[in-house]
C-alpha cells in the first residue's frame, strides 16, 4: 500500500514538472524543471521493480541530457519568444 | 500567476476522473504475469537447452531471447552518432584559454570522476549477475568526462589523452567487438549470435553467462565512448568553428 | 483489491496521460525548437513508464526479475513474486537509444540555428523552406 503512495506521489511530481516545463519561457529554468521531473520518474522506477532502468536512467536523464541541453541552449538563446 | 490555473485544472480532473475509474472498475491493476515473461523467468538460468546462464532475467532477455532486436539498436545508435559527427566535420581553431572553476569544484571533480569511472565498470561488469549492464554502465561511464569538460577545459581532456578521435576509435573497437561475438559462433557450427554451447558458461569457476559479458563489456565501451565524442563536439564554442575552403 | 489502491492505481494511469496530453501539446504549440525537444523527451520518458507500469504485478511482496537462489524452489519463489522482465529489457534500449537520437536531434537544430539564426519556427519557416 504504501508503495503505492509513494508511486502517485512521484507521478503527480512528474506532471507538475512537466507542466512547469513547458509553459516556462526561460529555456534554462525549463531544463531544470524537466531534470526534477526526470529524479521523479526515476523513483517510480524504482518502485516499479526495474533497478535496470534506475541506473541507465538516472545517468542518462539528470546527467547527459541536462548538459547537452544547456550546451544547445548556449548555442542557440536562453529565452523563448 | 496565470499558470497555475490551468495546472489546478489538470489536478482536479485527474482526481474526479481517478475516483470515477475506481468506483466503475475501469481500470484494472495486472496481478498474474504473463506466459511470456513466465517462460523467461523460469528458463534464464536453470532451463536445459533453453537456459541463457544468466540469473538476470533482463540483461538474458537483451542479449540472448532477443539479442537480435539489441544488435539492431546498437546499429541505430551507432547510426545516430555518426549523423551527429558529421554535422560538426567542420575545422576547430584552438581556444584560446578558457575560464575555470574554482578550486573546490575542481578538487571534487577529481574525486567525484574517477569514482564514476570505478562504479560504471563496476555496474557493466556484473551485468549479468545483479542489475546493470553494457547500456547502463556506459551511460554511466560518460558522465565522468562530461564532468571534467564542465569543471575544467577540454584542452584538458584531450592533453590527458582522450582526444576526439581516440574516442572515435574506442567506440569503434566496441561496435566491432559486437559484430565480432555475433558473428563467432556461425564459424564454430552454430546460430548467428547463439550463446551457450558455444560459449563457455564459467570461466576459471566463475559464471560468465557465454557471451552475456563479453557483449556487456563492448556495449559499455561503445556507448560511452560514443556519448563521449558527442560532447566533446558540442562543448566547443560556435565562434571556435572555421569552414573548411573549398 | 480496495477502493483506495484501485484509486491510486487509477489516478497513477490517468497522470501519466496528463502528461502525455501536455507534452503532446508541447510539440505542437510552442515555437521554439528547443522548447519542443524537451516536451519530446518527457513524451518518450512518460511513455518508457507506461511500459513498465504495465509489466507491474500489484501484489504485496514483489520482488525484481533477477533470480536469488539457483536451484528450482529459488525459481518458484521468483514466479510468485517477480515482475515481467520483458517490458524493461524493451525500455532499456529505448532509453539509451533514444538518448542517441535526440543528441542527433540537437545537432540538427544548432544547424538549423548557423543556417537561419534562429531556432523559431515561424523565423524559419520565412524561408519557405529554401
Amino acid at each position: 500500500m504504501i508503495h503505492l503512495v509513494i508511486l502517485a506521489i512521484s507521478v503527480l511530481i512528474g506532471l507538475v514538472f512537466s507542466y512547469l516545463a513547458i509553459t516556462e519561457r526561460d529555456l534554462l529554468k525549463a531544463v531544470g524543471f524537466s531534470a526534477i521531473q526526470a529524479v521523479a520518474y526515476a523513483i517510480a522506477f524504482y518502485l516499479l521493480m526495474a533497478p535496470d532502468i534506475v541506473l541507465a536512467y538516472v545517468a542518462i536523464s539528470v546527467g547527459i541530457y541536462s548538459a547537452l541541453l544547456i550546451f544547445l541552449i548556449r548555442k542557440t538563446g536562453r529565452y523563448e519568444v | 500567476m496565470k499558470r497555475t490555473l490551468p495546472l489546478l485544472l489538470i489536478l482536479a480532473l485527474v482526481v474526479v476522473f481517478a475516483y470515477l475509474f475506481a468506483t466503475k472498475g475501469v481500470i484494472s491493476a495486472p496481478t498474474e504475469l504473463r506466459p511470456l515473461g513466465k517462460f523467461y523467468l523460469e528458463k534464464c538460468m536453470i532451463g536445459g537447452d533453453f537456459a541463457a546462464g544468466s540469473p538476470e532475467a533482463v540483461t538474458s532477455i537483451l542479449w540472448d531471447y532477443r539479442g537480435l532486436d539489441t544488435l539492431f539498436e546498437t546499429s541505430v545508435f551507432f547510426l545516430a552518432i555518426i549523423g551527429s559527427l558529421m554535422l560538426f566535420s567542420f575545422k576547430v581553431k584552438e581556444v584560446v584559454r578558457e575560464q575555470e572553476l574554482t578550486l573546490v569544484v575542481r578538487s571534487v571533480t577529481k574525486i567525484a570522476a574517477v569514482m564514476i569511472l570505478a562504479v560504471s565498470a563496476s555496474i557493466a561488469l556484473h551485468g549479468h549477475l545483479t542489475p546493470g549492464g553494457g547500456f547502463q554502465g556506459g551511460s554511466a561511464l560518460a558522465v565522468a568526462p562530461l564532468l571534467v569538460l564542465v569543471a575544467f577545459s577540454r584542452k584538458i581532456l584531450e592533453t590527458s589523452g582522450l582526444s576526439l578521435k581516440r574516442a572515435i576509435v574506442i567506440r569503434s573497437l566496441g561496435l566491432m567487438g559486437i559484430l565480432l561475438t555475433a558473428l563467432l559462433p556461425l564459424t564454430l557450427g552454430g546460430y548467428i549470435m547463439q550463446n551457450l554451447p558455444i560459449f563457455p558458461k564459467y570461466i576459471a569457476d566463475q559464471l560468465t553467462s557465454g557471451s552475456l559479458i563479453f557483449y556487456n563489456v563492448f556495449e559499455y565501451l561503445a556507448v560511452g565512448a560514443g556519448f563521449t565524442a558527442v560532447f566533446l563536439l558540442i562543448s566547443i564554442p560556435e565562434k571556435n568553428f572555421v569552414e573548411e575552403e573549398k | 483489491m480496495s477502493l483506495f489502491e484501485l484509486f491510486l492505481w487509477s489516478f497513477v494511469v490517468l497522470a501519466l496521460v496528463a502528461t502525455v496530453l501536455i507534452s503532446l501539446y508541447g510539440i505542437a504549440k510552442r515555437p521554439n525548437l528547443v522548447k519542443k525537444l524537451i516536451a519530446l523527451t518527457i513524451l518518450g520518458d512518460t511513455a518508457n513508464l507506461f511500459v513498465i507500469l504495465f509489466g507491474y504485478r500489484l501484489i504485496y511482496p514483489v520482488a525484481p526479475p533477477v533470480l536469488a537462489q539457483w536451484s528450482e524452489s529459488g525459481v518458484k519463489e521468483l514466479l510468485r513474486k517477480a515482475v515481467d522482465p520483458l517490458p524493461q529489457a524493451l525500455v532499456i534500449t529505448a532509453i539509451v537509444i533514444g538518448m542517441a537520437v535526440n543528441i542527433f536531434i540537437a545537432f540538427l537544430i544548432i544547424q538549423a540555428h548557423r543556417l537561419y539564426r534562429s531556432v523559431d519556427t515561424r523565423e524559419i519557416a520565412k524561408y519557405g523552406g529554401e
